[in-house]
């Protein structure tokens, strides 16, 4: 059984939100509980729909299989299963999957007494899935404008849209999302480095403490975040980057419809320098 | 409101003045490719019922052609382009020009009120000769303007000089010094829809015939001398180009291409082929019609750099993919079809 | 359900300023008189400064300032010395590389020489504060991971400024100082070369990119989860696991049938930081070099999708005798 030397004593009965203790048990060193079940039965169904799919279309090829939305003409409406309904129903099943996760997810932290930073912060990127396959699409007003499942079909949609407004990079939420982004992963690779190099020092030194990290970082840059800090602020920084990814998307159409690069008029034309 | 309200509520201000900057739904969206790629138009409605306002023709006018009775050219003096037309028909197009291009200035604008047959005004001149370059434009660029074809209406929208025009961009004013050269780029332009992309698309392109395909046609790198050696800025100076047709035309770049491979015609929507002779008409106008008009335009009709006004896909698209929507308005006047007087 | 939740510091005890870890013979003084911000200690904390200065960061402090003077002038200039202009377009405003016809000869100064200049001096600062990166760490006696991980970014800056266009022949390739202009590079790089997006490398770039965020995301949260139990201290659950550690490694083995430890989870986000500019310099510097077109690249490796034909086939006009 795969179980953690100091495994055992953690596997206690209790903490769902849900159904008791009819699924509060372990298959292998998976939990459960009634969220493992649905997440398993949109997980399988989702995955049959999209094997499905393949088989209906034109190819195998992995890189190319590619399940499109409805036609815009048919708005919020559902389609045929092969003009998009099956790119409904997957999407049903995916954001089924999602939220049976991070509620397990929920269910996890009440066993192992953790706060519930993780499946919140989970919720972030679903929220970013719906904002995308959701919220926009409803937004604009059709299911068409959603993107299609395919491993390079979605970054075809992706160049799409981007042209619909001419200079995608001028958006100034994809800005601040991809600056978010980019700090993100600078502040990561800074804080794995940090840790390492505390606990795999110079040859024949002894692992450091956090005053030594603290002191590195103010020899460095004047300002050492901190233990309990740099949680926080990557944490921070990771949910700020989703949030700002997601706002750039759903401006994108419904609330702008020009080249993003005409959006700055505003800036350009205030009185103070007309 | 406790002090974790505040910070979660602090950045909404900012979003709010974001916000502001934008547009609000609903809005209008037009599918173009296979479902699911993102080849999409996208409209704001409010903007499209202002355009469609600012983009009517004008009515057709109340007597239908009459080829009938004595010609122009025998009736009156020096007419040169126009000479074959009956004097019904003259007077009649006559008097839509002045409709078109001079409605408030009237006659006069062009001509000497004294002697209708006197050159001496350089508006006559250069409306004899536009009237030539119409004719050309529906007899020789039907690739481009189709069975609509275009009048005067088309650019001049009643105004004595087309509102959308192009000259050569001024220099800065230390233009020598040794700091800030600007490579001409990197400024607010109005003409790369306030990108800071090249400012000057027009003069490689609508004027000079610079390449603006910048893709190779295979996938590795050539060596030798047939390799495509193409640099990063050509394609900076393309896309400015086609930052000009889009936002003329009002419409995105999947209009045109499927962006997946901008390139490739075989991915491409029929708009392409309309638009590639496009700009080659433009070019065509710009050095056998307009540039040669120079030395008859007063200085104070020239650009900063004593460049004739030139014209541009704006000049007659004006934000709408079809001119004044496709209206049949050439269809009214056959004497501008066909290319007569002498080049 | 009313459960403490770790966002926040609460409440800020404030004691004496630490001065750090005594620095070894021979190195300067610390510079700066230490002192608390309130609002940081909300956050982690509240202490800011003292800062190491030495050589290294003086000298690197030095060519980054002349390097921000020559761009930031040169901008002033191409708006004739108007510093509103300067302000409202300041987006907008570049020092950009010579022109394709210089190849790599070197320019006049007002033709791309101030641009080589600002290159070349912010490269010497970069490449200081990475050595000053490498000696702080080792004047403490620690590891030098923070040094190669800078490593890997200048790498990325190196190729798209410095090895890609000496490899093209052209410093024309090379990206300008500005904020929307490096932007227009991006995306007239990107189409110039038949679309990053099927740039395999790009792809790997954007997966160690987002990977990387989703990993700060769950360790973050993680860690936070099980402050609780003291799961911030990490260097002592590293050495000395304790119950914060194992929640932790718990948590995301029932969630997912695999977990990492706590010091191993600092290796997978080294790592995938770190490849993030690695990969992507990769496929920057094959861009041009070795690959011309990366759609056309893509189709002959069969994973371009294809779609249904919506139009009629459409013909390339300049084939059919058109000019």
């Amino acid at each position: 059984m795969a179980m953690l030397s100091f495994e055992r004593k953690y596997r206690i009965r209790g903490g769902t939100l849900v159904t008791g203790d009819l699924f509060d048990f372990w298959i292998g060193p998976f939990y459960v509980g009634f969220f493992g079940i649905s997440g398993a039965f949109f997980t399988v169904l989702g995955t049959v729909m999209i094997l499905y799919g393949a088989a209906i279309g034109p190819t195998w090829n992995l890189w190319q299989i590619s399940i499109a939305p409805p036609d815009v003409s048919y708005g919020l409406r559902f389609a045929p299963i092969r003009e998009g309904g099956l790119w409904q129903i997957i999407t049903v099943c995916a954001l089924g999957s999602f939220v049976s996760w991070a509620l397990r997810e929920v269910e996890i932290c009440r066993k192992l007494g953790m706060g519930y930073h993780v499946p919140v912060a989970f919720g972030f990127a679903i929220g970013a899935y719906f904002t995308l396959e959701v919220v926009r699409p409803v937004l604009m007003g059709a299911w068409g404008h959603a993107f299609p499942y395919g491993i390079y079909s979605h970054l075809d949609w992706v160049s799409n849209v981007a042209y619909q407004y001419l200079h995608f990079h001028y958006n100034p939420w994809h800005c601040i999302a991809a600056s978010l982004f980019f700090a993100t992963t600078l502040a990561l690779s800074l804080h794995g480095a940090l840790v390492l190099s505390a606990t795999n020092p110079k040859r024949g030194e002894e692992v450091k403490t956090p005053e030594h990290e603290d002191t590195f970082f103010r020899d460095f840059i004047g300002y050492s975040v901190g233990t309990l800090g740099i949680h926080r602020l990557g944490l921070f920084l990771a949910l700020s980057s989703v949030v700002f990814a997601g706002l750039c998307i759903v401006v994108s159409g419904p609330f702008w419809t020009r080249s993003w690069p005409e959006w700055w008029g505003w800036w350009l034309n205030m009185p103070i320098w007309r | 409101m406790n002090s974790f309200t505040r910070v979660a509520l602090a950045p909404l201000p900012i979003l709010a003045v974001l916000l502001a900057g934008c547009e609000r739904p609903p809005i209008q969206t037009e599918q173009t490719g296979y479902r699911g790629t993102g080849m999409e138009q996208i409209y704001n409605p409010r903007t499209l019922k202002k355009l469609a306002a600012a983009n009517q023709a004008p009515a057709a006018p109340a007597v239908a052609p009459n080829p009938d009775g004595p010609k122009a050219g025998a009736t009156y003096q020096n007419v040169k382009v126009l000479g074959d037309l009956s004097v019904a028909d003259f007077t009649r197009l006559m008097v839509s020009i002045t409709q078109w291009v001079a409605p408030q200035e009237g006659c006069n604008y062009c001509h000497n009120p004294e002697n209708l047959a006197d050159d001496s005004k350089y508006t006559k001149v250069v409306a004899r000769r536009m009237i030539q370059m119409t004719q050309h434009v529906n007899a020789d660029w039907k690739a481009h303007v189709g069975g609509t074809g275009v009048t005067c209406y088309t650019c001049h929208r009643g105004h004595p000089q087309p509102a959308q025009v192009w000259y050569a961009p001024a220099d800065r004013k230390y233009k020598n010094a040794v700091l800030g050269n600007d490579a001409k780029q990197n400024r607010a332009a109005a003409s790369v829809a306030l990108s800071s992309l090249p400012y000057d698309p027009f003069t490689p392109y609508l004027k000079e015939d610079q390449p603006i395909r910048v893709n190779g046609n295979e996938a590795l790198r050539q060596l030798g001398e047939g390799a495509h050696r193409t640099s990063t800025k050509q394609a900076e100076f393309t896309y400015a180009l086609m930052m000009h047709m889009s936002s003329s035309l009002g419409v995105n770049c999947t209009f045109c291409h499927n962006t997946r491979a901008f390139q490739s015609w075989e991915e491409s929507t029929p708009k392409r082929a309309t638009a590639w002779h496009g700009i080659r008409m433009a070019r065509d106008l710009n050095v056998s019609y307009l540039e040669p008009l120079t030395g008859t335009f007063p200085a104070s009709r020239l650009g900063p750099k004593g460049d004739v006004a030139k014209v541009n896909c704006s000049t007659c698209h004006q934000g709408i993919h079809k001119p004044l929507y496709g209206a049949q308005m050439a269809k009214d006047f056959p004497e501008l079809g066909a290319k007569t007087g002498t080049p | 359900m009313a459960e403490y939740q770790n966002l926040f510091t609460q409440v800020q005890p404030t004691g004496p300023v630490s001065e750090g870890v005594p620095l070894p013979k021979g190195d300067w003084e610390r510079t700066g008189v230490p002192f608390f911000l309130h609002l940081l200690g909300r956050l982690g904390n509240a202490q800011i400064g003292p800062v190491y200065l030495g050589g290294l960061g003086v000298a690197s402090l030095i060519a980054g300032t002349l390097s921000f003077n020559i761009i930031g002038f040169n901008m002033l200039a191409s708006v004739d010395w108007n510093p509103i202009q300067m302000v409202r377009q300041i987006f907008w405003l570049a020092l950009d590389p010579p022109a394709p016809s210089y190849g790599l000869h070197l320019p006049p100064l007002g033709d791309g020489g101030w641009w080589m200049l600002a290159g070349f001096l912010l490269t010497i600062s970069l490449l200081l504060w990475w050595a000053r990166t490498y000696r702080r760490a080792r004047q403490l006696g620690m590891g030098t991971h923070v040094a190669w991980a800078f490593a890997a970014a200048i790498w990325l800056f190196l190729v798209c400024g410095f090895f890609r266009p000496v490899l093209m022949g052209s410093w024309a390739e090379a990206v300008p100082f500005g904020i929307f202009p490096h932007l227009d590079w991006v995306a007239a790089l990107s189409l110039r070369h038949g679309n990053f997006f099927y740039n395999p490398f790009h792809a790997l770039s954007i997966v160690f990119l987002y990977g990387s965020v989703l990993l700060f995301a769950m360790h973050g949260a993680t860690i936070l989860a099980v402050t609780r139990f003291g799961g911030e201290r990490e260097i002592e659950q590293i050495v000395d696991r304790g119950t914060a550690s194992e929640r932790a490694a718990l948590f995301w083995r029932w969630t997912m049938g695999f977990n990492a430890t706590m010091e191993s989870i600092h290796r997978w986000a080294w790592w995938f930081a770190v490849l993030c500019p690695l990969v992507g310099g990769l496929g920057v510097l094959l861009t041009g070099t070795v690959v011309d077109n990366w759609y056309l690249w893509s189709m002959k490796h069969g994973v371009v999708p294809s779609y249904p034909e919506v139009y009629p086939v459409v013909v390339d006009p300049a084939l059919m005798g058109g000019k």
